[in-house]
């Protein structure tokens, strides 16, 4: 049962347009907060939006590229402008890298997409959102805090061995949150990642062409099964979001039902 | 046998004059560019995540790419500590140190089967003009052991054949500030 524990925050999510952040927008939305659908495209933003405005959540759709600077600001101002406030920066975007072999990469092949939408993007969130996550923070307590949140992955913490340039561009993520929560720390905003794994529409795509992965995922999981994106995922976004962590900051949170162990 | 050490600066010197092994290696230093700390994430430019971030991660790359086809048994990347620790005022800093410590164990992953080992060794962060006064402190507690600390001793190591067991690890070497 819903507590709306993020009434009147304002919530951005990147990549929300499907799978985890979709997953992540719909929890946040559920627990009060007005989201802003930032979708690359509108044929995937738009239905989400009616999906939440349809159960009585508060949402838009705005199409925004990540790994372009000036895409970003204008999302965050436009998001500003329309709500008057930032409270929430989720940055779930990502461009995904398809396997090869480490000495035969090419780097506009096999990292700049990566790169782009993964590391610069990060660093792209966290400018425009700054003033408005330190705005935030700054009233009275329970009715604000400044919250950044990275989606990371499992691989950026252990390396790939299927596509070895994605885990450098996940494990860039985990640094600039802990950078930023070190330099933010003074304005009480807190900066986190989660690092999923989760029944996305790529993963699940992929369970259907490799009915063999899936079973190699849950017999690894100590769970037994992947992530829903936004009962399980969501809901982990949902406390990083909230008042209810404001005293965590720098962390990463792997949510994978126990796949990985070695933090 | 001589090491092939790729990078710029004090440390490379080091390493170049002191690491010797019966293995062909190659050693990458890794182009954290600590003089170049930003005083606050609103003042970071595109050029500057490009000229800290992009350009010396897209180097590691070639570089470990050229040991591969060097035939390079071992290979050792150096990094600053603040990829692990994180540093105020040196995300994009820290974004490459951890970005290319990664990279370390895929290719420890893709590699190991043609007998190449891959590790990482993490310095104190002053070896790249990183600030701890500005970047705020690695670790809780102050470093265990005092006087100065090489890494020209566990790189010899990681070149060697007797480390051929040892892959896709980090070795921080920083007299036990980082634990």
């Amino acid at each position: 049962m819903s507590s709306r524990r993020l009434e009147n925050r304002v919530a951005i999510v990147t990549g929300a347009g499907q799978g985890v952040g979709e997953g992540i927008a719909r929890r946040l939305a559920q627990e009060g907060a007005t989201v802003v659908i930032a979708a690359r495209r509108a044929e995937t933003g738009e239905p989400v939006v009616e999906s939440i405005r349809s159960v009585g959540g508060r949402a838009v759709c705005i199409v925004t590229d990540v790994s372009v600077s000036e895409s970003v600001d204008a999302c965050v101002a436009n998001s500003v402008q329309q709500f008057g406030r930032l409270d929430i920066m989720v940055h779930n975007a990502f461009m995904g890298g398809i396997p090869h072999k480490l000495e035969k990469a090419q780097i506009e092949k096999h990292w700049t997409s990566m790169s782009r939408t993964g590391v610069w993007a990060s660093l792209f969130c966290a400018r425009a959102a700054m003033p408005h996550l330190v705005a935030s923070s700054a009233r009275p307590k329970g009715e604000g805090g400044g919250r950044l949140i990275l989606i990371t992955s499992p691989s950026g913490v252990e390396g790939s061995a299927n596509i070895p340039l994605y885990s450098p561009a996940k494990a860039a993520q985990r640094a600039i949150a802990k950078s930023l929560a070190r330099e933010w720390g003074e304005f009480g905003i807190t900066v986190n990642c989660i690092g999923p794994v989760a029944g996305s529409p790529a993963l699940l795509t992929a369970f259907d062409r490799n009915p063999a992965l899936q079973q190699a995922i849950e017999a690894r999981t100590p769970l037994g099964r992947v992530g829903d994106i936004t009962d399980d995922i969501g809901s982990v976004a949902l406390f990083l979001a909230s008042d209810d962590s404001s005293f965590v900051t720098g962390q990463t949170i792997i949510c994978d039902g126990g796949s990985f162990l070695g933090l | 046998m001589s090491v092939n050490v790729l990078g710029r600066g004090k440390l490379a010197d080091l390493l170049r004059d002191g690491v010797h092994s019966d293995t062909r290696s190659a050693v990458i230093v890794v182009a954290v560019e600590g003089d170049q700390s930003i005083s606050s994430i609103a003042q970071l430019t595109d050029a500057q995540i490009d000229e800290i971030f992009e350009q010396p991660m897209q180097r590691v790359i070639g570089a470990l790419q050229e040991a591969h086809s060097m035939n390079c048994e071992r290979i050792v990347v150096v990094v600053p500590t603040t990829g692990m620790s994180g540093g105020a005022c040196y995300a994009p800093q820290a974004a490459l140190a951890e970005s290319a410590r990664i990279l370390v164990k895929s290719a420890a992953r893709q590699w190991g089967v043609s007998g190449i080992t891959v590790n990482a060794v993490a310095v104190e962060p002053h070896w790249f003009a990183i600030d701890p006064s500005v970047s705020g402190p690695v670790a809780i507690a102050p470093r265990s052991l005092s006087g100065d600390v090489s890494p020209v001793g566990i790189v010899n190591w990681l070149c060697s054949a007797t480390s051929g067991d040892v892959t896709g690890q980090t070795i921080v070497c920083d007299g036990g500030l980082w634990m």
